[in-house]
């Protein structure tokens, strides 16, 4: 038996800790620990709820949109204020563009690496990689010309003795399995995503004037102004640049990035089959395409025991049965108190006892639906919509599956994509939708303007007496609630339940594990000193431990310790 | 690099990086904050507070002729102590994998425009050693009493290298928006 202590895992957002024990070349026990602590709602104590969002997008350096995007739809609950339909619009292009952004870097630059080995692309033969290309897609990235300029760079790398920023992955792993040209391609894909990124980046700063710290919020709906005759707004000239970068970028994410996850899903099929997870899923509802929100184009629901087909839909915002489930337990976390508690009564009182795996192990919180661990993210969003007969999930999932066994990978049903690797394929096919979802919604928002409606803003109007309310959000890591309570005009409790809460929850009362603890069981690990299958499994979540302290260490330390115990 | 008719470079932004809410954190808010206050630039230089950006830095490097990036840094040194790091100096380091994406990032972020051929011609970080980065607790003495000659160093170190960049003779009130009314007008004295 050995003991693995990996602290901290790298290229995630923020700090986790995982330990395994490991018997005969697989994880028998697991343990999640978030080793830096999240109470960052007591600033919000006594505040302006008006100008809560500001704060609470500061929460993080990765999920700033989705953090200030939550606490205004939490006010606005609490208000029951409607906010007009362009300020839908607009928010909403805001948070597909900043999901793509999101996607495209957690698939290239934060998990490629686990899957592909850049040592071995200098034997690769850029024209085959090219015709392998050709094959599988119509991505105008793959000339042998463009393979090859990415191959010399490589070359430069590894001649000048320096991977640099890619020196410590775990190269020439017996788990990596893919060709020098699978390679070779994959790394010119993870250039160009940089490229990408960057066009999903303007679409979000045009509209919300900067990012990261979107400027153009506000309780009752967005400070946009619109007027067509005036440059100096939102008009014709702005919505057409919008228009045209999303047109950019659609095509990498349907035919590049998609592509990819299923060249990965076809050469390494073995990970369909582990990394199972909590099996219940939970997403909200999300893109509202009316001003009251009964409208959605992104599906919500509950599955429960994997089976997909007791889908309990969540038709809207309202829905009491999500918002009575709720509670977090903090039994094995690092804070006072006793039992679950739901939100509107939660508090963030430290109690820090160091890592006892049997008490107290985490500074995440164990948020449970019904007693229950939830998985969220882009897999429960693709199972939930896929049960429920989403037209749009059905399309690209079915898009996805068909690519996958004409590369003469396996064939895949929905419920295979209950695995390390149907989160990497989900979040790619939830990409895939946003994009078509993101041109839909901008001429939504150019139509409503061209029928003559400037209105972007219902001003709020806040009570003396008590009042509560949650913002839900179906962030690009999964479903995000703010649960605030306002008193006389100001907060007075704040709740923020994260969607990576849910997915590395540490055990709870009951001593069930969370969705990564439990995802890990059965995982091979062929060399606990290099436990690359574990970072496999950990990325497929895109953790992001939340509001890590920003500094720059200058002293060139080694980032991560792999202790074998 | 690109320069322009004075011969100064084209394209130069200044940001600050760090969590607000984070104590000596946010110095780098803070400084391009009292940047602004005290300098007046000429159109083509960029002033922006960017908080946390992780990923969302490279737009901002990409293919700029001069960067100043104002951030707490973590050395040896006492706290408040000043440190200025030009691009070298960083990747003479050996260059661990990023740890966060908010964390270095500045060094990945550098690696990548690199290897893309779209990198900045200069980069400056103009840091600060911080003494406490807890919860929501202000600025440290030490880290306030550094601010000061930190920024008149972003100034000097644009108006050396040809940027139009000169001191105001009134100075703008900051907006410090995330600090309480009392800290706020600790600063006061520094302007």
């Amino acid at each position: 038996m050995a003991r693995i202590s990996i602290d901290p895992i790298t290229r995630i957002e923020g700090h986790l800790r995982i330990d395994v024990e490991v018997d005969g070349g697989t994880v028998q026990k697991a343990w999640a620990s978030c080793t830096m602590w999240r109470g960052i709602e007591t600033i919000l104590l006594g505040r302006d709820p008006r100008e809560g969002w500001v704060f609470t997008q500061r929460f993080c350096g990765v999920c700033t949109t989705v953090h200030a995007i939550a606490s205004v739809r939490a006010v606005e609950d609490a208000l029951q204020l409607e906010i007009p339909p362009n300020a839908q619009y607009i928010r909403n292009l805001i948070l597909i563009a900043h999901a793509l952004h999101d996607h495209i870097v957690h698939f290239y630059q934060l998990s490629a690496l686990d899957w592909v080995d850049i040592t071995t692309i200098p034997k690769a033969s850029p024209t085959r990689a090219a015709v392998i290309a050709d094959g599988v897609g119509a991505w105008e990235g793959n000339s042998s010309r463009t393979l090859e300029d990415v191959q010399n760079k490589v070359n430069g790398l590894i001649a000048s003795g320096q991977l640099g920023i890619f020196s410590h992955g775990y190269w020439g792993h017996p788990a990596m399995h893919l060709s020098p040209e699978m390679n070779l391609i994959l790394f010119a894909h993870y250039l160009q995503a940089l490229e990408f990124q960057r066009k999903a980046n303007q679409v979000v700063g045009i509209l919300g004037g900067k990012t990261p710290h979107i400027q153009n919020l506000a309780v009752g709906g967005v400070m946009n102004a619109i007027n067509l005759n005036s440059l100096a707004t939102m008009n014709m000239d702005r919505l057409g640049m919008i228009q045209s970068l999303l047109q950019d970028l659609i095509p990498f994410v349907q035919q590049a990035y998609l592509v990819d996850a299923c060249l990965l899903a076809a050469s390494y099929p073995e990970w369909f089959r582990y990394g199972r997870g909590a099996a219940n899923y939970l997403a909200v509802p999300d893109l509202p395409v009316d001003a009251k929100a009964t409208q959605f184009d992104l599906p919500g629901g509950v599955i429960m025991d994997g089976n997909l087909g007791s889908v309990r839909p969540i038709q809207n915002w309202n829905d009491q049965a999500l918002r009575s489930a709720v509670a977090e337990d903090v039994t094995h976390a690092w804070y006072q108190g006793e039992g679950p508690q739901p939100p509107f009564q939660g508090k963030t009182d430290p109690d820090y006892t160091d890592f006892h795996e049997d008490a107290k192990y985490s500074w995440v919180k164990a948020p449970r639906y019904d007693g229950h661990p939830m998985e969220v993210g882009p897999l429960a969003n693709v199972l939930v919509g896929y049960a429920s007969g989403h037209p749009l999930t059905r399309k690209w999932t079915d898009d996805a599956f068909k690519t996958i066994s004409s590369l003469r990978g396996p064939n895949l049903t929905p419920a295979n994509l209950q695995s390390t690797m149907g989160r990497y394929l989900a979040r790619a096919i939830r990409s895939a939708m946003l994009s078509d979802l993101a041109l839909q919604h901008c001429q939504l928002l150019t139509a409503n303007i061209l029928k003559g409606d400037d209105t972007t803003y219902n001003p709020p109007v806040f009570p003396q007496s008590q009042i509560t309310g949650v913002g839900l959000h179906e962030a690009p890591r999964g479903t995000l609630s703010h649960w605030v309570v306002i008193d006389k005009g100001t907060f007075s409790n704040y709740q923020a339940v994260v969607p990576s809460t849910w997915n590395a929850s540490p055990r709870d009362q009951q001593g069930v594990p969370g969705p990564y603890e439990s995802a890990l069981l059965a995982n091979p690990v062929a060399d606990p000193s290099r436990p690359l299958e574990v970072l496999r499994t950990i990325h497929s979540f895109d953790p992001c431990m939340a509001c890590a302290c920003h500094t720059f260490d200058a002293s060139g330390r080694e980032i991560a310790q792999v202790k074998v115990l | 690099m690109s320069t322009s008719a004075g011969g100064g470079p084209l394209r130069t932004c200044v940001v600050g990086i760090g969590n607000v809410l984070l104590g000596d954190d946010g110095f780098g808010p803070l400084a391009v904050e009292m940047f602004r206050c005290r300098y007046e630039c000429s159109s083509n230089v960029e002033i922006l507070d960017l908080g946390t950006p992780g990923f969302d830095l490279a737009p901002y490097l990409y293919a700029a002729d001069l960067v100043v990036i104002a951030d707490a840094v973590h050395a040896q040194e006492k706290p408040g102590t000043l440190c200025i790091y030009c691009e070298d100096d960083l990747l003479a380091r050996l260059a661990p994998l990023r740890l966060t994406a908010h964390d270095p990032g500045v060094r990945e972020c550098l690696a990548r425009l690199r290897l893309t051929g779209h990198a900045p011609s200069e980069v400056i970080i103009v840091g600060v050693v911080p003494e406490s980065c807890d919860l929501g607790k202000g600025f440290s003495p030490s880290v306030m009493s550094t601010s000061s000659v930190a920024v008149d160093n972003i100034a000097r170190l644009l108006v050396e290298r040809g940027v139009d960049c000169r001191r105001r003779h009134a100075p703008v009130p900051p907006n410090f928006w995330w600090l309480s009314g009392d800290e706020q007008s600790k600063f006061v004295a520094l302007r």
